[in-house]
């Protein structure tokens, strides 16, 4: 795999070919990290073509210094998610059946997976932001700890006690939906 | 004692999810590696496995090709755009070049005499090219904008000038230069560039986008043709997410004063469509359907302009 530094300094001297690796190499991640914090596959799925639009037009801006290019993306997503979080609160919210049933057209993905992805998503709206933040960019990001530290400002450790809470909460959040789950469609 | 514990705890499960999620091993791996933290690390390895497994989602393929499609266009687009600009650079400084040199080897005198030369003049062309390098040089888009309304006021002279002569040809051909200029003004004056200055400060090298609107100006007056460094992908604001993201400045729309422009453009607007008025009075027959025409032009492209700046 070619370094990621000189990939980016290619790109940004419009090295098509360059530019196309970081494309493959980001798509899938930006798009699960847009779609856990917005659970909706199709309004993510716009939101991360637009995310590599962005970057393509301002990857001339980019300078490396302490800041990796994935990073980078990953705050150009994550801005993209804000502003559209913040326009969703104005318009009545569609339900998460509704904004699943999208994905029901998939037809990789299977009955149980899309329930485990439904209880996730649902779980993961109601951790804090910060918490949010945390999971989705290390598990839906895959980045490690230090770049998720940079993104957010914060130290390695406290990125550490962050992501511990993060999963702590979530257990419970997800545990708490199964028990739940029954009572809200009792078997007959 | 509890922080220290805690703290180990954090790191032991930083450590079992950058070997699950990297090195692709199992959460009983995992536990092995720490058996006495097997009772508390077990149920959250159970959950990180769950998340991980919950978000093994990818986009549809349909959309995945249309996307990377597009991106490629986008990406060509991009490419093009950026050989076009540095070839239109590399041309305009070889052709200012170029004319500064034929200027300076002809003498400045030339130039001077040219100034008040006639579109039947042997000299009228140095006129014309020292006009474009006046243009070339002039970068400031408002500058611009009152050169083409000085210009137009030349060629108004000029028509008035041919059709004493009666030479209905270079009062058509000049009557299409007025109509350039007079075209420019009402194109630089329609352009507008918007800066929005709203990036999140938690980016220190922020991801960028030039973004020119062109659209009809108010009564504020004509806008600068700035290019933006500043403009983020998104508006970042939102009450529940705030977390990385700090109070944004509101977008700023940058208004360049454009007082003189519309004096000189309502001034000259009066005086040449009155002159060129006057001169239908006294024209030959022959002339005057070519000097109708030029009024026309004139009036309707100072109407034009006088609008673009929202007068």
């Amino acid at each position: 795999m070619q370094d990621e530094r000189s990939l980016v300094q290619r790109a940004q001297k419009y090295d098509q070919e360059a530019f196309a690796q970081l494309y493959e190499r980001h798509f899938d991640k930006i798009y699960r990290y847009i779609a856990l914090k917005i659970g909706n596959y199709a309004d993510a799925e716009d939101m991360t073509q637009q995310v590599f639009i962005n970057s393509l037009q301002s990857i001339s801006s980019f300078k490396w210094r302490d800041i990796p290019f994935s990073a980078w993306l990953f705050r150009i997503a994550h801005n993209q998610v804000v502003d559209y979080l913040r326009k969703k609160t104005r318009q009545p919210t569609a339900s998460l059946d509704n904004v699943l049933a999208i994905s029901d057209s998939n037809p990789q993905q299977s009955a149980e997976d899309s329930l485990a992805t439904e209880q996730l998503m649902s779980a993961a709206r109601k951790l804090t932001p910060a918490q949010q933040e945390v999971i989705s960019l290390r598990f839906a990001g895959e980045l490690p700890i230090a770049q998720v530290a940079e993104i957010m400002g914060k130290s390695p450790g406290a990125i550490k006690a962050l992501q511990h809470s993060a999963i702590v909460a979530l257990r419970k959040l997800m545990l708490d939906d199964k028990d739940v789950q029954p009572k809200k469609q009792p078997n007959r | 004692m509890f922080n220290r514990k805690n703290n180990q705890i954090d790191s032991i499960l930083d450590d079992c999810l950058e070997r699950i999620l990297v090195r692709g091993e199992s959460a009983e791996e995992c536990l092995a590696h720490y058996r006495q933290y097997a009772d508390e690390l077990k149920p959250l390895l159970q959950t990180v496995v769950a998340t991980i497994k919950a978000l093994d989602i990818e986009p549809r393929p349909d959309f995945r090709a249309k996307a990377r499609y597009q991106f490629h266009s986008a990406l060509k687009e991009a490419v093009s755009k950026k050989h076009r600009r540095f070839f239109g650079w590399q041309l305009r400084w070889v052709t200012m070049a170029s004319l500064s040199l034929v200027l300076l080897l002809s003498g400045g005198g030339v130039v001077a005499a040219a100034s008040n030369s006639m579109p039947d003049s042997p000299l009228y062309q140095v006129k014309l090219v020292t006009e474009q390098i006046q243009l070339l040089l002039t970068s400031s888009p408002e500058d611009k904008a009152e050169l083409h309304a000085k210009l137009v006021d030349r060629r108004v002279t000029e028509i008035i000038n041919m059709a004493e002569e009666e030479n209905v040809g270079l009062v058509e051909l000049t009557t299409q230069r007025l109509d350039n200029h007079l075209s420019m003004i009402v194109s630089i004056s329609a352009t507008q560039v918007i800066d929005g200055g709203i990036l999140s400060d938690w980016a220190p090298e922020s991801p960028t986008i030039t973004e020119t609107v062109t659209t009809t100006i108010g009564a504020g007056g004509i806008l600068n043709e700035v290019t933006s460094d500043s403009l983020p992908p998104t508006v970042t604001k939102s009450a529940d997410t705030t977390v990385l993201i700090p109070d944004l400045p509101v977008p700023t729309v940058i208004y360049l004063p454009s007082e003189d422009l519309a004096t000189q453009l309502r001034q000259y607007s009066a005086s040449n469509i009155a002159a060129l008025y006057a001169a239908l009075e006294s024209a030959s027959e022959e002339v005057k359907p070519a000097l109708m025409q030029a009024i026309a032009v004139l009036e309707s492209g100072y109407s034009n302009a006088l609008s673009a700046i929202g007068e």
